[in-house]
């Protein structure tokens, strides 16, 4: 009887033995399969994006913003497989009005265009929309609205920094020059008409001086140093581009005036060209559109843009960045500026 | 000495080949010198068109390559972006050519588009005018800007480059000043004319309007330039303002009228521009005119004035358009597309001024292709050596005619009144009056350098004109041409449709003259240097005076000489100088078209030949030959050599120094020779006329006219009573 018992009990345990370690086993292969859900749409994404080619024709590849916008450009689409080809017309509008013309040719899937002015590439916008080329326009657009606009709003820019001047200007000689850029650029137009909005509420501001300096820091401090000399007890001075007005304020410096003449002016935030002026005094007021917040918009509509070839037949919508006063308040505190080269 | 080797009865070319006297080599350098067209080259290179030709290579290369860097490049809608800015910038290239070839240069065109673009703008975006009105306002006020440079230019004689860069600065400021206060109304303003926007974008065909617009004016430009008067005093007035001046043509006035072109013209270039992109921006035309400068001095078209043409400013259009355009497209940094374009400016403006300087004897140098010409040993000459040659001294003692009066005779004539008549160098015929020939006068002016001479039946004195043609003196002594062209024959680069060197002639019973064209590759002065190349560039014309049509006989002899009609009445003559041959061609009759050898081997060089009394021919050799110029004749490689390294002066050139007087018959036979030893009285001769008894001798380089008194000769022998009465 003792064997039986004891046979038995072998068996029990070699059973339970079993069970147990195929349970065991069982419930560990249980752990690794059929608890996550597979994610369907990034085949599309990846598809839609790879090989895919973007073309960028800014108004010139030699200055910050443009070399902002294209850094940022690579760093969202080239890990993706787009192929990003650019054109540098160095400031001639002719040329430039060549390189679309020419590119239209060459049917890239999307156009980043920087307008130089209003009026030249309207219609080669529209003859690439009709081949079918998405066309973004980025800070500076054309009289014709494409499918989407990145950038700065001008107007909302004018009017800040013509705000800033009046408030300066207070209780002194209310002159007040205004240095523009290139006349029918996008930039210059339409931040002049933002300034003309202010001025309509300050009848007390008298303008001694509107003239066009091009983007040229050159001819920027030129036009200062003779509305200096006409105007030595000059209280503001409005000007369309921090690049271009690192000469106003040049000439502002070399009267002895500065801190007695309050330059207000708009860039893309980058930290040389920005913060460090605004730091030394040489810009009271500088608007940024942040040059990477605008880059990332526009790989962001890009992206979508890619993705939706074809399907969106009369949208259009424009992304206005949102503004960052710098001011000395604000010039000396990290992440106000981007570093170029460091995006 | 009577071969009588005929050659293939339908082909014009007198091919018959010389007695086999060749060694091996002489048989192969003559095979290859035969067939081998050395003469092509320096032919190709002397003709107008090559200056255009390198920039086309430039331009056909600067494709080529462009276009395996770049996919797409020359696809059609590649093309027609290409054409579109070809276009506008072309009429500008245009203006600035014109200006260029009459001498000056205007660089004042960058600003003159940017204003005359503003202007179209205005118009059209601002004011809304008809497309109509704005385009002729635009072009008037291009013609206004224009104006300004040709008066302070043309009348006032300033610089052009000081007052055109003091004028691009006044424009572009007023641009500047202008566009300050319409900028923005331009480019808020869009005009809604489907005309306009056909200007500037559309196209007709695939091909843009602008290229046919350019299409047409550079047509007309180009027969402005090449055909019509006023554009003759353009390229005058560019070649010698002081020249031109001095032929009155209107300088001052031409000159004012080529800037106010030259405005126009940029307003052309600006109205399309202004269509096309409608951009009235800060840097419109600048740096313009380099642009523009570049592609004229690309085409080819000189700084310094006077050469130049609508093609050339064409070529350099799309030069600099396909490397600007191929550049951007590269990918490029701006930058580097101003220093190419500026690079190429300073190689091409040196190689243009390279070129220049040397085309013309680079030219010379090539053009001069010497062949072989092999002939068997000259038969003696020696007095003793009993043959017809032997020397003899019958012409020490002629009587001279017209010593020291007379320059150059090259061929003497008698009438049936029995008047003598001989050419002269300063291109005159002198009569001398019978019966002691001391009284002359010039009986007819006609210019070049009168050589053979014939009479038909009414009298009318036929002349060759080296230089000229064939021309003819009627009793009433009016000169008229009869004719100096003749059909262009397919195989010859240069154009041989017109005379070079009408050397004798002779007239056939029923009216054709048969004249020689010594040679269609030199010109009258360079007669020597188609003997060094011996090369067979000599024709014999046939002019119909029946139908009044010229058209060439016989082709490739070398330097044909003397013409006569023979006894039969259906054959001629003709005297080879160079080929030291008389060969007879029958025109008529049953052997119509063939060629037989008359004297072959001859030791001198053949010039006229002219009837005898007794039925036989005489005839004048002008030079004896020499050993060396033998032996030089079978080393082509030797001549080339000497003409490329010698200079011109000395080459060997064939003996002219003394000659002979022979008669011979049309069995090839020579019966007497008549020679003056010492050269005293006739050393060189190059004619001689019977008459009455009499032989009267001519020479080209003498200052006399001979007359020899022929022992045993028919006493009453007119050549021409008894040739037309005969024929009559």
């Amino acid at each position: 009887m003792t064997k039986h018992v004891i046979r038995r009990a072998i068996g029990t345990v070699a059973l339970t033995a079993a069970a147990l370690a195929a349970g065991l086993g069982a419930s560990l292969s249980a752990f690794a399969e059929g608890k996550g859900i597979d994610e369907p749409f990034r085949e599309g994404y990846r598809k839609a994006l790879a090989g895919k080619t973007v073309a960028y024709v800014p108004v010139a590849l030699g200055f910050d913003l443009a070399q902002g916008w294209l850094e940022g450009l690579k760093k969202e689409l080239e890990p993706l497989g787009v192929k990003i080809v650019v054109r540098d017309p160095n400031w001639n509008t002719n040329a430039g009005a060549q390189a679309v013309t020419t590119l239209i040719n060459e049917k890239p899937d999307v156009m980043v265009l920087h307008n130089p002015d209003v009026q030249t590439y309207a219609k080669l916008i529209q003859k690439a929309e009709a081949e079918g080329i998405d066309v973004v326009q980025i800070n500076m657009r054309s009289a014709y609205p494409s499918v989407v606009y990145v950038g700065a709003d001008w107007i909302e820019i004018g009017e800040k920094a013509t705000n800033a001047v009046a408030d300066a200007c207070k209780g002194k000689s209310n002159k007040i020059a205004i240095v523009q850029g290139a006349l029918s650029a996008a930039a210059s137009a339409y931040t002049l008409k933002g300034v003309e909005n202010v001025l309509a509420k300050h009848p007390e501001l008298k303008v001694v001086s509107s003239q066009a300096a091009d983007w040229d820091a050159a001819k920027a401090k030129g036009i200062t140093q003779t509305v200096l000399k006409q105007h030595p007890d000059l209280c503001g001075i409005v000007g369309f581009w921090d690049g271009m007005d690192s000469g106003t304020a040049a000439a502002i410096k070399e009267a002895g005036l500065t801190g007695k003449v309050f330059l207000a002016t708009s860039g893309g935030g980058e930290q040389k060209g920005a913060c460090d002026q605004v730091k030394n005094g040489a810009f009271d007021l500088d608007i940024s559109y942040d040059v990477p917040t605008q880059a990332s918009n526009m790989a962001a509509q890009i992206k979508w843009l890619l993705q939706n070839k074809g399907k969106h037949k009369d949208a259009k919508g424009s992304i206005y960045t949102t503004l960052i006063p710098i001011t000395k308040a604000n010039a000396s505190v990290e992440g106000t500026c981007w570093k170029l080269g460091k995006t | 000495m009577d071969e009588t080797l005929t050659s293939a009865a339908a082909t014009p070319r007198a091919e018959l080949p010389h007695a086999p006297t060749l060694t091996l080599g002489d048989r192969l350098t003559e095979l290859r010198y035969r067939w081998w067209p050395d003469h092509v080259l320096g032919e190709i290179l002397a003709k107008r068109w090559m200056e255009t030709a390198i920039p086309v290579v430039v331009l056909i290369a600067v494709a080529l390559v462009l276009s395996s860097a770049i996919p797409n490049f020359l696809s059609a809608a590649s093309l027609a972006d290409t054409g579109r800015q070809a276009g506008e910038i072309g009429f500008i290239v245009l203006g600035m050519a014109l200006v260029m070839i009459v001498g000056g240069i205007d660089l004042s065109v960058g600003s003159t588009f940017a204003l005359t673009n503003f202007c179209a703008l205005y118009f059209m975006h601002v004011l809304k005018w008809p497309v109509a009105g704005a385009v002729v306002a635009t072009l008037g006020f291009g013609a206004l800007l224009g104006a300004v440079n040709g008066v302070l230019i043309g009348y006032f004689r300033l610089r052009a480059f000081l007052t055109t860069l003091i004028t691009l600065i006044i424009y572009r400021a007023l641009y500047d000043l202008l566009t300050a206060d319409y900028a923005t109304l331009i480019a808020a303003g869009f005009p809604d004319s489907t005309v306009w926007d056909f200007v500037g974008n559309g196209a007709w065909l695939g091909v843009p309007t602008v290229v046919y617009a350019y299409a047409l004016v550079a047509i007309f430009g180009h027969v402005f330039l090449t055909r019509l008067r006023p554009g003759w005093h353009v390229i005058a007035i560019g070649g010698s303002r002081r020249s031109a001046y001095n032929t009155g043509i209107p300088v001052r006035r031409t000159v004012a009228l080529c800037y106010v072109a030259g405005g126009v013209l940029t307003s052309v270039g600006g109205i399309f521009f202004a269509s096309r992109l409608a951009t009235a921006g800060g840097d419109i035309g600048v740096g313009l005119e380099i642009t523009v400068l570049t592609a004229c001095v690309l085409g080819g078209i000189s700084l310094g004035g006077g050469k130049g043409s609508a093609t050339k400013a064409l070529v350099g259009t799309l030069i600099v358009l396909l490397i600007v355009n191929g550049l951007t497209t590269m990918s490029l940094h701006g930058g580097y597309n101003r220093m190419v374009l500026a690079t190429i400016l300073l190689l091409a403006a040196v190689i243009d001024i390279r070129w220049l300087k040397n085309k013309d004897r680079i030219v010379n140098k090539v053009y001069v292709s010497p062949t072989y010409h092999g002939m068997p040993p000259a038969p003696s000459t020696a007095p003793d050596s009993g043959t017809p040659w032997a020397l003899n001294d019958k012409l020490k003692n002629v009587r001279v005619i017209g010593l020291g009066r007379i320059e150059g005779p090259e061929d003497v004539i008698l009438d049936r009144d029995d008047n003598l008549y001989a050419g002269s160098r300063h291109g005159d015929i002198v009569r001398f009056f019978p019966p002691d020939y001391e009284r002359m006068e010039i009986f007819a002016h006609i210019g070049g350098t009168p050589l053979g001479m014939a009479f038909d039946k009414h009298d009318n004195l036929y002349v060759c004109i080296g230089g000229m043609g064939l021309y003819r003196v009627t009793p009433e002594r009016q000169v008229e041409k009869v004719t100096d062209e003749t059909n262009r024959s397919y195989a010859s680069v240069n154009d041989d449709s017109r005379l070079r060197l009408a050397d004798d002639l002779d007239i056939s019973d029923d009216g054709r003259i048969f004249f020689s064209e010594a040679t269609v590759r030199y010109e009258m002065h360079e007669w020597a240097t188609d003997g060094l190349e011996a090369r067979g560039n000599g024709r014999i014309i046939c002019y119909d005076t029946r139908t009044g049509k010229t058209h060439t006989v016989l082709r490739d002899l070398k330097f044909p000489n003397g013409v006569c009609i023979a006894s039969d009445g259906q054959s001629f003559l003709f005297a080879e100088t160079w080929g030291c041959t008389v060969k007879r061609h029958w025109f008529d009759g049953p052997k119509k078209g063939t060629t037989e050898l008359v004297l072959d081997n001859l030791p001198g060089f053949p010039d006229n030949i002219n009837n005898s009394s007794d039925g036989n021919y005489w005839m004048s050799l002008v030079g004896m030959r020499c050993p060396a110029l033998d032996l030089a004749w079978k080393m082509p490689g030797f001549r080339r050599r000497m003409a490329k390294r010698v200079p011109r002066d000395e080459w060997l050139f064939p003996n002219i120094n003394t000659g002979c007087v022979l008669k011979f018959n049309e069995r090839g036979e020579v019966l007497e020779t008549l020679w003056d030893l010492g050269g005293e009285n006739h050393p060189m001769i190059t004619s001689m006329r019977e008459h009455r008894g009499h032989l009267y001798l001519g020479g080209i380089m003498n200052n006399r006219v001979g007359q020899y008194r022929i022992p045993d000769a028919d006493p009453g022998f007119v050549q021409y009573e008894r040739r037309w009465k005969k024929a009559a």
